[in-house]
């Protein structure tokens, strides 16, 4: 039971966090078609901010060294991550959204994040490098005075609260005629251009709404972790995030959950708790990361909308009519 | 055509792909009202230039004025928004999205795009998207497609994507339709009613037609006047009559000498 009740603690703070990355992903991706393959890099813009602006200065005499350092109280330090994520966004967003071609989206993209990476992680100053940051005070111990396990339970609880508020900004998004533009610019963006929608503003809105929602996971990651360095954002991580929203299905937010908790909780988490076979460390890790490649191609072949396909949107305020009930794609999904 | 009259007009345009001139000093200009045909035989460039004019290609020569205005590289979601509204070659619907969503994304000035109304006043989108698609309604049911407002978009035969296109470009209230042959690939039967549907337009809501067509007989009945163009040129204007009787457009086109299968 003392190990049990901490280590599902850890497992639902993963699944909340991953649940929230997935939808941040799935507004980009399954809503607006913007193909992020550097979305990790939004999620460490949440983390690192939201951690500098929660930690004391940093030091250069101490070896530790950090712009800001300004101990704010961690849920504020966490909207200042999740808003520098969504500015981030934008940037990345106007390097990488072109009116007139979309295909080179993906790779600009990856480039843009390898640069970022390159330079965070060298250039000191900033974030300290390599070393990364360390040493957040558990959030909330200014004012309560609760040890770790408490500290993991009270963190659920933080985490589902924000992962709730995620969750309607989500929601909204998809069920706004916004939602709805973007979905039509994923699917022809030159014939939505034709009907006078400027498919760089809403993707640009897309990427960063999604870099948002990246960046609240990547606080929620440095609150509960209290540290945070290069070797947690390389680009496997963004594979991650990836398998759990096609997995799962994309274009609906429930699909983002079954896929988080699949991909993120199931595959990539729980197999970490395995205590690692003597002479072979990086067994674990490897099979791992099969997993979720064999998981990957599985849904591609077998269901490639995903585990839970977008719903169809019918108008139920409208007098039903007999129509005809063959969904594209051939997978028919309930009604939304 | 007196400077006033014509709602559109095209001056001088050229355009190529790498070296070649698709579109070759094309001029003409559309009048205000007019339903009007750019005929020619395939290759002649009737679909760059339509592109063009609404902003997808980019212009390398010459000029477009569009409604007194000059909107030569206008982006085509401003052309657009000027209500220049353009429709394709080959139906362009939005597959995944059923066919009543297809009509309510076309009207402009939804405010529930805005990211603010969306997150924080969604009622604000939901109650103008309720008075859409009461207008959807109606228009779907014109178009005799409502039985299948809640079917996928890409699930339509082609036929009645085409009746989507036209039902979708009506929603976005505009002034000009440019259709890239909308009866392509259509029986008989529906190539009335589609007709029908353009006269209408015109005559109820006065939006201007040019339509880029084939079936001269459709273009016989309901086109007030016909630009051909040919090797991207313009090679005559006028009425159906007048162009039988031009021996240059005859030799290049009616005639068959170049593409018997286009005159049908
Ligand atoms: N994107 C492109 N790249 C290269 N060549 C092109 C491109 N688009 C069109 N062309 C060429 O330009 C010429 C004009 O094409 P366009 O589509 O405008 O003809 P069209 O008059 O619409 O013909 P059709 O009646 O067959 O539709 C053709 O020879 C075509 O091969
Ligand atoms: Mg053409």
């Amino acid at each position: 039971m003392d190990l049990i009740l901490p280590y599902l603690a850890t497992l639902a703070i993963f699944f909340f966090v991953y649940n929230i990355l997935t939808w941040g992903l799935n507004i980009q991706f399954g809503y607006a078609g913007v193909l992020d393959f550097t979305f990790i890099t939004f999620v460490a813009c949440g983390a690192y901010f939201s951690g500098v602006f929660a930690l004391g200065p940093g030091q250069k005499s101490t070896g530790f060294e950090w712009i800001l350092g300004l101990s704010w109280p961690f849920p504020i330090a966490l909207v200042m991550g999740a808003l520098a994520a969504g500015l981030l966004g934008i940037v990345i967003g106007l390097i990488a959204i072109n009116r007139l071609r979309s295909d080179y989206m993906a790779i600009v993209t990856l480039a843009t994040g390898t640069v970022i990476y390159g330079l965070v992680s060298n250039y000191t100053p900033l974030f300290d490098g390599f070393d990364g940051l360390a040493g957040l005070q558990t959030p909330f111990s200014q004012w309560l005075n609760i040890n770790y396990n408490q500290f993991t339970y009270l963190w659920v609880g933080f985490c589902a609260v924000v992962m709730v508020i995620c969750w309607f900004i989500a929601q909204r998004i998809l069920n706004s005629p916004l939602g709805r533009t973007m979905r039509a610019i994923r699917e022809d963006q030159e014939a939505a251009e034709a009907f006078g929608k400027d498919s760089v503003r809403v993707r640009l809105i897309a990427m960063s709404m999604g870099a948002v929602l990246a960046g609240v996971g990547g606080a929620l990651l440095m609150g509960f972790i209290g540290a945070f360095n290069p070797a947690g954002w390389t680009s496997g991580e963004t594979f991650v995030v990836w398998a759990a929203l096609i997995v799962g299905g994309r274009g609906n937010n429930w699909g983002g959950v079954v896929g988080s908790f699949v991909v993120a909780v199931l595959v990539n988490e729980a197999t970490r708790y395995i205590p690692p076979i003597p002479g072979n460390a990086t067994l674990i890790p490897t099979v791992r990361n099969m997993l979720i490649g064999a998981s990957l191609i599985a849904v591609l072949w077998l269901r490639p909308e995903g585990i839970i396909p977008e719903a169809r949107r019918r108008f139920y305020q409208l007098p039903l009519l007999p129509g005809r009930r063959t969904p594209a794609g051939g997978v028919e999904s309930a009604g939304s | 055509m007196p400077e006033a009259d014509a709602l559109l007009r095209v001056e001088h345009l050229s355009h190529s792909f790498g070296g070649f001139k698709a579109v070759d000093d094309c001029t003409f200009a559309i009048s205000r009202g007019s339903i009007s045909a750019l005929i020619g035989p395939n290759g002649a460039g009737k679909s760059t230039a339509v592109g063009l004019i609404a902003g997808a290609l980019k212009v390398q020569a010459g000029r477009v004025h569009f409604d007194g205005h000059d909107v030569t590289r206008l982006p085509a979601y401003k052309m657009a928004r000027r209500g220049l509204l353009r429709t394709y070659q080959v139906s362009r619907e939005f597959p995944r999205l059923t066919v009543m969503e297809n009509l309510l994304v076309p009207p402009p000035d939804q405010r529930g795009e805005s990211l603010l109304n969306a997150l924080l006043r969604p009622s604000v989108g939901h109650r103008q998207d309720a008075a859409l698609a009461s207008r959807a309604v109606d228009v779907l049911e014109t178009y005799g497609l409502l039985p299948l407002r809640d079917e996928y978009a890409g699930n339509l035969s082609g036929g009645e994507k085409r009746l989507l296109e036209l039902a979708r470009a009506e929603m976005a209230n505009p002034n000009f339709m440019l259709l890239d042959e909308p009866m392509a690939g259509i029986n008989p039967a529906l190539i009335a009613r589609l007709d029908g549907h353009i006269r209408r337009l015109r005559d109820q809501s006065g939006i201007t037609f040019l339509l880029v067509e084939h079936n001269l007989d459709v273009v016989e009945r309901i086109c007030d006047r016909v630009v051909v163009m040919a090797l991207g040129r313009t090679l005559a204007e006028g009425s159906m009559a007048e162009l039988r009787q031009n021996p240059e457009v005859v030799r290049a086109y009616l005639g068959g000498g170049l593409d018997e299968r286009a005159v049908g």
